[in-house]
């Protein structure tokens, strides 16, 4: 039986409820939400607000700041091109995702925006520091990811959001690797929320999240149909529809309502305990081998994900042996050559991600793999 | 009675402004509307009873909405 530990991507398999839910949309649910005023789209409108509801529960939001958006890269475009639309100055972190690093990039060669990286340390407060010295009189915008794709490394955040509200500089988070593993509240000081529906908060993929705390006006970069202000031709500004033109993918919000309710119902911190034991079982078992270099320095704080490399095998070549012995293991890049610039992987590496559905046997079985394609 | 008809902007505060109201103890539903403004979802929410501080309560918590329809009001949400 094939094993994932590709969950910092997608997580699977899915929670039975989360497969019920997306099924209970498209059996049950026909209606368009806010569409019309029949009784179909009237369910479908009150599942949604319901949903909106739940999430803005379990991360300390109000529901009409929940905004439903296509994957975290959507919202991440959303939330950068509709803070920085009238220039300014934005400030993004070494270990960002090229959802990050991407449309950071697109407005400073567009000349739209400026941008500043900031490098990430093994030490919090070198870290804070560095994101500090980089703040100027017109800056707007410190973008930046909670927790690393590729090493899993934690940002001291909560530090860094405070620095954000100090200056009054929007902070706009990137959860894609922190939902669902550890604590994520909007009332720490985070502006925008970008997550991913589908990863650690076990949604359908083509889920994502943009959750606002309403002080950072955001414009759209998408108009359209909202189910609001029909009879006019500009884009109405009120969230959660202003950022949601378009009919709204109805299966995918309800299984994303059902994978929060999955979560809070083992609760974030039995999840991260036991991911995190499998990666120490996974670090523990191939300990000692000269050949396997871990991304993990001791002063910092990670998520459970673990990036390795092999001397001798290239990462590609070594997540293909795995597959074919049926454990599945991203390789590469991750999306994020800024990260690997910073780490000097310039080859990429291995990661290894488990999920709540993880099992140790499966970890010693996958390091039993690795030993043996180690040259 | 008295009833009001509040023309929310979408359908997302039309729910809120409900549940608000109804955790409050004022009855209300969401409703169509027959021929809406241009700046509404063609949703209100119709409070029956208790207008005045029904309103109040939506203001006080920020709720939008665009217009009231209803004898003791000005579309500007005002006492007449």
């Amino acid at each position: 039986m094939p094993v994932n530990f590709d969950n910092a991507a997608t997580t699977f398999p899915k929670p039975e409820m989360v497969i019920r839910a997306a099924s209970y949309a498209m059996e049950k649910l026909g209606g368009n939400a806010g569409r019309g005023g029949h009784a179909l789209a009237m369910k479908s409108a009150a599942e949604i607000y319901s949903a909106r509801e739940v999430i803005a529960g379990f991360f300390d939001a109000q529901p009409e700041n929940v905004v439903f958006a296509l994957n975290c890269t959507h919202a991440l475009n959303m939330a950068i091109q509709g803070i920085m639309n009238d220039g300014g100055h934005m400030i993004i972190s070494s270990l960002e995702h090229n959802s990050v690093a991407r449309p950071a990039a697109a407005l400073a060669s567009a000349r739209k925006a400026s941008m500043s990286i900031a490098r990430v340390y093994p030490e919090d407060q070198r870290t804070v520091e560095s994101f500090r010295s980089l703040i100027r009189s017109d800056t707007k915008a410190i973008v930046c990811t909670l927790a690393s794709n590729v090493t899993g490394q934690l940002l001291p955040w909560r530090d860094i959001a405070a620095l954000c509200r100090e200056r009054n500089i929007c902070f706009i988070a990137d959860g894609a690797q922190a939902c669902g593993v550890t604590d994520v509240k909007l009332s720490d000081g985070i502006n925008i929320l970008c997550t991913a529906g589908h990863k650690g908060l076990y949604g359908l993929a083509g889920t994502g999240l943009l959750i606002s705390d309403g002080k950072f006006p955001i414009v759209p970069i998408i108009q359209g149909g909202t189910g609001t202000a029909s009879s006019s031709l500009a884009q109405p500004m009120l969230l959660p529809e202003a950022l949601e033109s378009g009919t709204l993918n109805l299966s995918g919000i309800m299984s994303l309502k059902a994978g929060v309710e999955f979560v809070k119902r083992i609760g974030i911190e039995k999840i991260y305990a036991h991911e995190n034991i499998l990666c120490r079982s996974f670090m523990n078992e191939l300990k000692g081998n000269e050949k396997i270099t871990f991304l993990r320095q001791p002063q910092a704080s990670y998520v459970p994900i673990v990036s390795f490399t092999i001397d001798g095998i290239q990462p590609e070549t070594a997540a293909a042996k795995l597959s074919s012995a049926g454990y599945y293991l991203r390789a590469g890049f991750h999306c994020a050559a800024l990260a690997h610039n910073y780490l000097g992987t310039e080859n990429g590496t291995i990661r290894f991600a488990p999920s709540v559905f993880s099992k140790k046997s499966d970890v010693s079985g996958l390091c039993e793999k690795i030993k043996l394609i180690i040259p | 009675m008295t009833v009001c008809n509040v023309e929310m902007p979408s359908y997302t505060y039309a729910v809120k402004a409900e549940k608000l109201l109804r955790a409050r103890g004022y009855p209300c539903e969401i409703k169509r509307i027959d021929r809406p403004g241009s700046s509404t979802c063609g949703f209100m929410l119709s409070i029956r009873g208790h207008c005045r501080e029904a309103i109040g309560i939506l203001k006080n918590y920020s709720v939008p909405f665009t217009q009231i329809i209803g004898e003791e009001f000005d579309n500007a949400g005002k006492l007449r």
